[in-house]
Parts: structure tokens; C-alpha cells; sequence
């Protein structure tokens, strides 16, 4: 084909039309992309429901909320343990040494972080951080409120949290695995010790609940009990569920796994600045999760005095369930971990079942008491 | 014990930089949770105070002797003051003396209540340990309104005392008595009572009479096993005031195993002890005479010692603390001193009496012990 130079002319406004085109539909599609992202955002963030939704899972009985509550309970166990000993707590920072938190975190956030040369280093640092993590995210299936002030009602709920709640001593035992040490490895597991003591019997004890709600929903078993608490029904699992709580925690008087005068500080040994920072909040955080469902399983949830709103409720029954698991850490010498296993399964476990009995049998023999569940009365 | 369970075995120091281990380091093997070996180690907190001794006057050296154990301050400064005292035959006035006696009784039942609080603080429960500690407190006042120092007192001095009972000293010695007399009930309850305690502490570090006395232990150790073997008692020493007075010997006997002690026998003789001491102290206070406290001429005769040597002991509150001096015609100094604390002979028992126990019980049996690693590093 040879080249023709008034063709070649012709085609030159096809030519920048075409460029103009590209142009324009270059320019039409980043308009309309970035269009339906607002769109996008007004639809997911900024419309009123699903705004709110955010507010929630970030905000009230989300995230930010939690985590003021861990520097809340963190004061206080500090403080009432001053009391029960003979002395006054933090009272330096702040208002009743409210603000003492802050600054030790701040203290430890600025401090070198050593890691051990024994360490894998990669997981050293990932640990503590993911331990925050699997501690703080069941906290959105407590139901805080029957209506709107909760985050997520799943109809499994209660066994995801569970599921959660029993991955914490695999990563206090990978903590002490991986931190090159032998106290750690000791304490490592111990804690793993502690979750197999403390852990059926815990179960068995929220299985009460369970069968009374007929549902496995945390929020489903808070709404069964809108007549009565299951602490009515159920007294001695609330107990059992108590102390299995604080075993698997593995505080005092169940804390073998961080024993001081035995190993150190068990697999928080090696832990510096941040990365004991996040294992030391984790702790509480686990203790208030503990606090929380035994609120939402036996304390009646979000039901309690009616001219106040549900999530208040929930909150002082919340403080006060607190307040027993201070109480109880503050008033026993620590137990070794094969005596933890002894009382966890010789007593723990058979008393839990025998309430599941007792309350079943009082369900078919009384039925007024059946009338006031889910499961409804003759 | 066939070689291949040592395969297994994990070798683990307990110090020099471990939090209960103050001042000393126990290598130990374990094979899973069991402790095989135990190897217990001096020489971390070594002053070489016997070759110090070599350099101060005679006046001076109780000083030393107190640093040995300042918890027991005034019975650890006792047999150097007693030593001298016997190679220069000096007369102690009969108001020293019943005032040296009624100090080292407060010494002996401040060291006990700091041991309580200690012993509890190594089974993980800090509010026991913390209650005792305020009591303690009481004492301490009145040994720093007496002597001005508040644990390194110097107040025994050859022939003599060097301060005078004020009317100030006499009411804060009432009121620490006083106080001790209040809280025990209470405390025997929550210590004797607490369930937790007994698991702990019930057949752990259990020996008979006769290994404690090949082991070369001494005192409560002793004691525990429902031995009456007192110095107070059995080699009453002229210069101290113990027969002015009506007192047993503590002793605990216990029905399930006679003529041996575990840890909880040790923690009841520890409450007899620290009774018997205030039967003690209550008995002398009326009967303080009037008149000088220190023989005029002691401190012109202590200054330039004949030639001689003398051997002198008490009964501490961690057993029989001794002390050989020898000096040189004439000399300001001793040629040679040698210290026998009670806690080197409870410290090395430990190899005999830790193979077999659990890990989580070493510290147990080591605190019921008592050791203070200042008698066996000098």
C-alpha cells in the first residue's frame, strides 16, 4: 500500500477526535469510579444505619469502649487490691491515681524491646499483639442491649467465643515456645495445664444456660431470662463457672503458669516494653470477657432495674462480677498445677453437672418454673 | 535412677537472677515436673566479713555482725558483743541485760513476721504477705526511736547497751506487742485455716529429727520436729535475761508424723516462736531495774583485749548462730574471727531434702527453711 498524503490529511480530525475521546472517557471513568465510591461510602459508612453500625462496633460497646474499660479495670484491680492489703494503690497520676495507666504504658511503650537471641524473632513479635487480638474480638457478642446497643448476634455464638477464648493458652504455650527460655517453656505450659484443667468444666457449666434458652445465641440465652436469672436456676454453675474463669485466666490463686517466686514470670519472662504491655492487657482484657459472659449467662444480661437503660444494667452487674474475680485473686495461696487439675475435674466438673440435672429435673417436676422460660409451662 | 531418665532431663538455675532468688543460685535437674537434683550454690553475696573483722576494733564489730542478717539485727551483733565480752570479763549491768534480752525478742518476732510475709509472698498470695509487713512496721519505729536506724541498729556494745529505754521507746514497744497480740488470732486463722495453704505446704520438705541434725539445722527447723533444743533454755548465758522469766520451750508435734516436720509444722512453729517471744518481752518489761546501762569501765577495758579466745552463741530466730574470736595480746583487732550462721546448714540441707519434690514446691520448701543468704555468705 502506498502511502497517500491527502488520505493521511483527511484522517487527522479522525485522529484527534479519537485522542479527545480517550480523554474523555479516561476522565468520565475516573469520575464515575470515584463516584461510586462515595456511593460505596455513603451506602457502608455515612448512611444512618450502617453509620451507626460503625459507631457501635468502634465507638460504644466497641472497640474504643472496651479498651477504656481495660484501663478502667486495670485501675481498679490495682486500687482494691491496695485496699484489701493494707495499703493505698496507685495515687500519684491523677485524680485517685487514675491516670497511672497511662503512664506506665507509656514507660513501657518507651522502653528498649528486647528479644532474646534464643527467640524466633518473627513470632516473638506476633504473639502478644495476636493474643490482644483473639482476647478483644469476642467482645462483640456481648450483648449489651436487647436493642440496637450491641455490635453482632450470631445464632453460635456462644460457642464461637469459646472457640476464641481457647486459642489464648495456645499462645501463651507457642509464647513460651518460641522465647528461647526455660521458665518461659515452663510457664508456657503450665498455662496450657490450666486451659485442660479449667476448660470442660467451664463448659459444662455454660451448657445450663444453653439448654434453658434452647438456643446457643449469647443473645438468645440473655433474652430467656427476661422472668428469671439463670443465677435462680443454676447458683452452683455460676460458681463452677467462676472459678473456672479465673483458673483459665490463670490469675491468682490459679496462676501457676506466671508463678513469680516459682518460674519468673512464666512465658511472660522475655516479654519487654510493648510486647508485655499487650500480654499484660490481654490478661485483663480476658478477665472483663470472663466478667462479661457470666453477666450475659446467669446475671439476666441487659435485664435489671427497668427505668434504666439495658447496657447500664449490664454494666453495674458487669462491675460487680469485677469485683468477685479481684475479691477472689486477692484471697488464696497459689495452687500447684496438678492440684489445679485435682480441683478443676474432682469438684468442678460433677458439681457443674449436677446442676444441669438438678435444674432439668426441677424443669419436668415444677412446672411453674418452666413457665417462666423459653421453653414455656403446661 | 537409670541414665536414660537424665536424658530427659532439663537443668535449670534458680538464680543468682531469679526474683525470689536474692542473693543466691540452685542449679537444679528436672525430669518433667519432678526435681532430681539439686545443687545448691554459695558464694554470691559474699563480704568477706570475717577478714573485715580482722580490721575493727572491738566496738566496731558487732557492726559487721549485724550486716550478716539485718532482719535479726540484734541477735545476729550478739555473740561478737558476748565474745569479747568473755575475753575482757566484763559485768553487764542488770538493766543491759534485761533490756539486750527484750530487744532481741522484738528482733526475733520482727524477723518472723517479715518471714511470714515472705512466705507467703513466694506461695503467690501478696495480701498475706503485706498484713504482716504493716505490723512489722511497729517494731520498726521503736527500734529507730530507740537507736536511730531502723534494721542496722548496733545495740549491744561490750558491757553493756548504748541506749536507754525512753518513755517513747516503752509505749511503741507496748503498741507493736500490742498490735502483734490483736492481729494474731486472725492471722493463725487465715494462715493455719486457709485450705489453699495446707495443700500447699501439708508433707512437702518433710524429715525426721535426725537427718535435721546430720544436716547440722538448728532452731525452728529443729524445733518443728517436737525437739525442745533451745539455747535459751538448755546453755542459759549470763549476760542475757532469759531465766528471769517463765517460759517453755515452743514446740510442735504433730500426731500424723512424730518426730519429723513439713512445711506446715514449720509455719506453726514459726506462731509459737513468735508468742513465746512476746511471753517473753511482757515478762521483762516490769522487771527493769533502775540504774546504768553500761559498765563504766567497759569501754576503756574493750579497747586493748588480752590474749585469749572465746566462743559464743545465741539462739537466732533462723537457728544457732555462733562466733569464734581469737585475739593478740594488746592488739586494737582481732587476730581471727569465724562466723557460724545457722541458714549455711538449712541452705545446703536442701541438697537431700529437694530431690523427689515437684518443681513448683522448691521454693516452698526453701522459704519454710528460712535461709537468708548473709549466714552463709560472709
Amino acid at each position: 500500500m502506498q502511502f497517500d498524503f491527502f488520505t493521511w490529511l483527511a484522517g487527522i480530525p479522525d485522529w484527534i477526535y479519537g485522542i479527545l475521546q480517550w480523554i474523555y472517557h479516561l476522565i468520565m471513568g475516573i469520575f464515575f469510579w470515584a463516584w461510586g465510591v462515595i456511593e460505596w461510602l455513603w451506602a457502608s459508612v455515612f448512611a444512618p444505619e450502617s453509620f451507626m453500625f460503625l459507631f457501635r462496633a468502634v465507638l460504644f460497646p466497641g472497640l474504643i469502649f472496651v479498651v477504656l474499660t481495660l484501663i478502667w479495670a486495670v485501675w481498679f484491680t490495682r486500687k482494691l487490691w491496695g485496699r484489701i492489703q493494707d495499703r493505698r494503690g496507685p495515687v500519684h497520676m491523677g485524680k485517685y491515681g487514675g491516670l497511672q495507666l497511662f503512664a506506665d504504658a507509656i514507660k513501657l511503650i518507651a522502653k528498649e524491646n528486647i528479644i532474646p537471641d534464643n527467640a524466633k524473632r518473627w513470632m516473638f513479635r506476633f504473639l502478644p499483639g495476636l493474643l490482644l487480638v483473639v482476647v478483644l474480638l469476642p467482645f462483640c457478642f456481648i450483648p449489651w442491649d436487647f436493642d440496637y446497643w450491641f455490635i453482632a448476634d450470631l445464632s453460635v455464638s456462644l460457642v464461637l467465643v469459646f472457640a476464641f477464648l481457647t486459642a489464648v493458652p495456645v499462645v501463651a504455650l507457642l509464647a513460651g515456645w518460641v522465647s528461647g527460655s526455660k521458665y518461659s517453656l515452663i510457664g508456657g505450659f503450665r498455662a496450657a495445664n490450666n486451659q485442660f484443667a479449667a476448660e470442660i468444666p467451664m463448659i459444662i457449666s455454660s451448657v445450663g444456660p444453653a439448654i434453658l434458652a434452647g438456643s446457643l445465641s449469647l443473645m438468645g440465652i440473655a433474652q430467656a431470662q427476661t422472668s428469671v436469672w439463670f443465677a435462680v436456676l443454676l447458683p452452683i454453675n455460676l460458681a463452677t463457672f467462676l472459678v473456672a474463669a479465673i483458673a483459665s485466666v490463670g490469675i491468682f490463686p490459679f496462676d501457676a503458669p506466671v508463678a513469680d517466686s516459682e518460674i519468673i514470670f512464666g512465658w511472660r519472662t522475655e516479654f519487654t516494653g510493648i510486647y508485655f504491655t499487650l500480654t499484660y492487657f490481654a490478661e485483663f482484657a480476658e478477665q472483663m470477657l470472663y466478667s462479661a459472659l457470666i453477666v450475659a449467662l446467669f446475671l439476666g444480661g441487659p435485664v435489671g432495674l427497668p427505668f434504666l437503660p439495658g447496657a447500664v444494667n449490664f454494666i453495674i452487674k458487669f462491675i460487680i462480677t469485677f469485683f468477685f474475680f479481684v475479691l477472689v485473686s486477692s484471697s488464696f495461696q497459689r495452687l500447684r498445677q496438678d492440684q489445679i487439675v485435682h480441683y478443676c475435674w474432682k469438684y468442678l466438673l460433677p458439681l457443674a453437672l449436677l446442676n444441669v440435672v438438678i435444674a432439668m429435673l426441677a424443669i419436668v417436676y415444677l412446672p411453674g418454673i418452666a413457665a417462666l422460660l423459653p421453653l414455656g409451662g403446661p | 535412677m537409670s541414665p536414660d531418665i537424665l536424658d530427659e532431663a532439663m537443668e535449670i538455675w534458680f538464680g543468682p537472677q531469679h526474683v525470689s532468688a536474692h542473693g543466691w543460685a540452685t542449679k537444679l535437674t528436672l525430669v518433667g515436673d519432678y526435681v532430681v537434683e539439686c545443687d545448691p550454690n554459695a558464694g554470691y553475696f559474699h563480704r568477706s566479713a570475717e577478714k573485715v573483722l580482722e580490721y575493727k576494733n572491738f566496738r566496731q564489730g558487732s557492726l559487721v555482725l549485724e550486716r550478716m542478717c539485718m532482719l535479726e539485727a540484734f541477735l545476729a551483733e550478739y555473740p561478737y558483743v558476748a565474745a569479747v565480752e568473755k575475753i575482757a570479763e566484763l559485768e553487764v549491768p542488770e538493766r543491759a541485760k534485761i533490756m539486750r534480752t527484750i530487744m532481741m525478742e522484738m528482733s526475733r518476732l520482727h524477723s518472723i513476721q517479715f518471714w511470714w510475709g515472705q512466705f507467703n509472698a513466694e506461695l503467690g498470695f501478696f495480701t498475706m504477705a503485706l498484713w504482716p509487713w504493716v505490723d512489722r512496721e511497729y517494731s520498726l519505729d521503736a527500734f529507730e526511736e530507740l537507736t536511730g536506724s531502723r534494721h542496722t541498729v548496733s545495740y549491744s556494745t561490750p558491757g553493756g547497751v548504748k541506749y536507754d529505754f525512753t518513755d517513747k521507746v516503752l509505749k511503741q514497744l507496748d503498741r507493736a506487742i500490742k498490735r502483734f497480740e490483736d492481729r494474731l488470732p486472725k492471722f493463725r486463722d487465715m494462715q493455719m485455716g486457709s485450705p489453699t495453704f495446707r495443700a500447699r505446704t501439708k508433707g512437702i520438705g518433710q524429715y525426721t529429727v535426725k537427718q535435721g541434725l546430720k544436716w547440722g539445722l538448728s532452731g525452728p527447723p529443729i524445733k518443728a520436729c517436737g525437739v525442745p533444743m533451745d539455747l535459751r533454755k538448755d546453755a542459759p548465758d549470763p549476760n542475757l535475761a532469759y531465766n528471769m522469766c517463765d517460759w517453755e520451750v515452743p514446740i510442735t508435734e504433730n500426731p500424723d508424723h512424730p518426730g519429723e516436720s513439713d512445711a506446715l509444722d514449720r509455719m506453726e512453729q514459726r506462731f509459737k516462736e513468735a508468742e513465746t517471744s512476746v511471753q517473753i518481752i511482757k515478762q521483762l518489761l516490769p522487771q527493769l531495774p533502775e540504774g546504768p546501762i553500761i559498765d563504766p569501765k567497759a569501754r576503756a577495758k574493750a579497747n586493748r583485749l588480752p590474749e585469749g579466745e572465746a566462743y559464743a552463741r545465741v539462739e537466732g530466730t533462723r537457728g544457732i548462730t555462733s562466733l569464734w574470736l581469737k585475739t593478740q595480746d594488746k592488739a586494737q583487732t582481732a587476730y581471727r574471727a569465724k562466723i557460724r550462721g545457722p541458714c549455711i546448714a538449712s541452705y545446703y540441707a536442701l541438697k537431700d531434702l529437694v530431690p523427689g519434690a515437684k518443681f513448683a514446691d522448691f521454693i516452698v520448701i526453701f522459704g519454710s527453711l528460712d535461709p537468708y543468704p548473709g549466714w552463709w555468705d560472709r
